[in-house]
């Protein structure tokens, strides 16, 4: 029991478990419980902060956690998307300070902001592309952890989780696009709202419930502001906060990469591998041989160096993209326009595509019916894959109907864009 | 057994007894504001369609009006103008909405087709409205009117805030 806990500290446990990781006398130098007596008041007031808040246990469990030895460039991809939120969070606390949440002041108080602040329109460039970096984090992210099966057990809630959480983002970015109320983001309003009353029964008060009557109006705004600036982003840093509760929980090993076998007898080797893993190793009812990795590193510096790296050149990519291309702010909203067209994000270029296939009687079966299907598709994959495969050659029967979804999904946005920029 | 239940049992079953009580507290006016725009009440309030009379409006061509049409329900805003197509077509007459019974999006007359013509996804509508092509699943709705007749003996148009028919 005891060697299991303290995981590397344990003398001969090095040789499978733990390669590479820092031995614990070293790390001691960096954080570490003092022993006494503890000199210069800089330590002693650590001491004392440590003593009654425990923190350097906090940061040395999270710091020294065992990561993967292999594919350290493919695991940055969740921190990145978790530090392009963090600076979505910082730019939009900033938007918040001017803008005005009202069908007469909203447009204007933009329009402030891009003329009498310093910086105010970069920072509304850097909430946009922060935006735009952030789906295609996501995108990577999921088909990283896709490819590499990494939502295998015991990993089906982490995968789930992280559906739900692409679902949150994609619904921030529609509600965030309504709030400007120029004419792109009015027509948005208008179209994203008229959505929800082809649901069969509840259709038409779901609708009136979100604009606040028939018509798109004053409601309407404070109603999307409301989900855009407090409900959605408390229920994602609450799915957020489960989510890395559940990586930590797993590991971050899911890839068949780290748990290759190198010896002649690898039933050996692996059961060998499970006695000596650290904490959480191994999750109870798991494969054996998807158990315990075969190499490991600690999470600091290694992978942190990694992650940062990778967090650095995308958050100087949007800054920098924030800055030259900024975000755009059309004419006000006009509701008697005769030649506007709304065109969406192009994240959402295969949805409004679908519009355009289903007509009259199936429209409601091409928004819901279609698009649930494809929702719960992905929702459900860890327990519509039930092969036990983690390399991506073996495990044609999900790879193959699942690129060919993707491909649809890439030839539908073509297809839109086609029709949208092309007329 | 006695049917008393002991000190513990009361401690837990009181519990949750007082929880739901706080959620059931708390949901109530939560509920009912986020509901209230299903039974609010919308004023209906009548606007003259600008531009004039109509009686120089030509047979079988859709023409563009304005309207500041006010919204009648939810907090004090100012009138949003709105697109009213005054058609003439075989001695009826018609004020079309520009909403598109779609997504709806702004439609227009499109005199190249002969139809209305939505640019979102392509709905079309013929001039007496019916649905005939793309997506939409009903025919372009007409505002709630009536034409009157001005001090000058020329017929002008009034429109409701609400349309003839649900969309």
């Amino acid at each position: 029991m005891s060697d299991r806990r303290l995981g590397t500290e344990v003398p001969g446990a090095e040789a499978p478990g733990s390669n590479g990781a820092t031995p614990p006398e070293e790390r001691g130098d960096f954080i570490g419980l003092f022993p006494e007596p503890v000199l210069g008041p800089f330590r002693r007031s650590w001491a004392w902060f440590d003593d009654r808040t425990g923190i350097s246990g906090l940061l040395y469990k999270g710091l020294y956690e065992a990561v993967p030895r292999q594919g350290g460039w493919a695991y940055t991809l969740g921190s990145a998307t978790l530090v392009v939120i963090i600076v979505q969070f910082f730019t939009g606390i900033f938007l918040l300070l001017d803008y005005v949440p009202s069908v007469t002041q909203a447009y204007s108080s933009l329009l402030y902001l891009r003329t009498n602040d310093l910086f105010g329109d970069w920072m509304r460039g850097i909430h946009l592309w922060g935006a735009y970096i952030l789906m295609l984090l996501i995108g990577a992210h999921a088909l990283r952890t896709f490819i590499s099966a990494s939502y295998k057990k015991p990993r089906e809630l982490n995968w789930i989780s992280g559906v739900m959480l692409f679902f949150l983002v994609l619904a921030m970015a529609i509600t965030g696009a309504m709030l400007p109320w120029d004419q792109a983001s009015y027509w948005t309003a208008v179209v994203v709202t008229n959505i929800p009353h082809y649901l069969p029964v509840i259709g038409n008060g779901l609708r009136t419930l979100w604009r606040g009557g028939d018509f798109v109006g004053p409601v309407t705004l404070t109603r999307t502001f409301a989900l855009h600036i407090w409900v959605l982003p408390a229920l994602l840093l609450g799915l957020i906060g489960g989510h890395l509760y559940l990586l930590r929980r797993h590991g971050e090993f899911g890839s068949w990469v780290n748990y290759r076998t190198t010896t002649a007898d690898p039933g050996r080797e692996v059961a060998e591998r499970v006695r000596h893993a650290e904490p959480p190793y191994p999750t109870r009812g798991a494969d054996p041989q998807y158990s315990a990795p075969s190499q490991t590193v600690d999470f600091f510096p290694d992978q942190l160096f990694k992650d940062t790296l990778v967090s650095l050149v995308l958050v100087v990519f949007i800054f920098v993209m924030g800055l030259i291309s900024g975000a755009p702010l059309d004419g006000p909203a006009n509701a008697a326009t005769l030649t506007y067209v709304p065109t969406p994000e192009w994240f959402y270029l295969p949805l409004d595509q679908l519009l355009v296939f289903f007509p009259t009687a199936l429209v409601g079966f091409g928004v819901f019916v279609v698009v649930g299907i494809g929702a719960t598709l992905m929702l459900a994959l860890p327990f519509i894959d039930r092969n036990p495969e983690r390399h991506p050659i073996r495990r044609p029967d999900v790879l193959i109907p699942a690129f060919f979804l993707i491909g649809t999904v890439i030839y539908l946005a073509m297809l839109g864009v086609n029709r949208l920029y092309n007329l | 057994m006695s049917s008393r239940i002991s000190r513990r049992q009361f401690m837990v079953r009181g519990t949750g007894a007082m929880a739901g009580l706080i959620t059931a507290m708390l949901s109530v006016p939560a509920v009912g504001f986020l509901l209230s725009p299903l039974w609010a009440a919308t004023k209906e309030i009548w606007v003259d369609v600008q531009g004039g009379s109509i009686d120089d409006i030509p047979e079988g061509l859709p023409t563009a009006r304005i309207a500041a049409v006010p919204l009648g329900s939810g907090p004090p805003a100012p009138p949003v103008n709105r697109v009213v197509y005054v058609t003439k077509y075989q001695g009826k007459l018609y004020a079309f909405s520009n909403i598109c019974t779609h997504m709806q999006c702004d439609v227009h007359w499109e005199p190249s087709l002969d139809l209305f013509e939505c640019p979102c996804h392509g709905g079309l509508y013929a001039i007496t409205g019916r649905n005939v092509g793309g997506p939409p699943p009903q025919p372009l709705p007409q505002w709630v009117h009536r034409v009157y007749t001005g001090a000058d003996g020329k017929q002008y148009l009034r429109i409701a805030n609400r349309l003839e028919e649900q969309i």
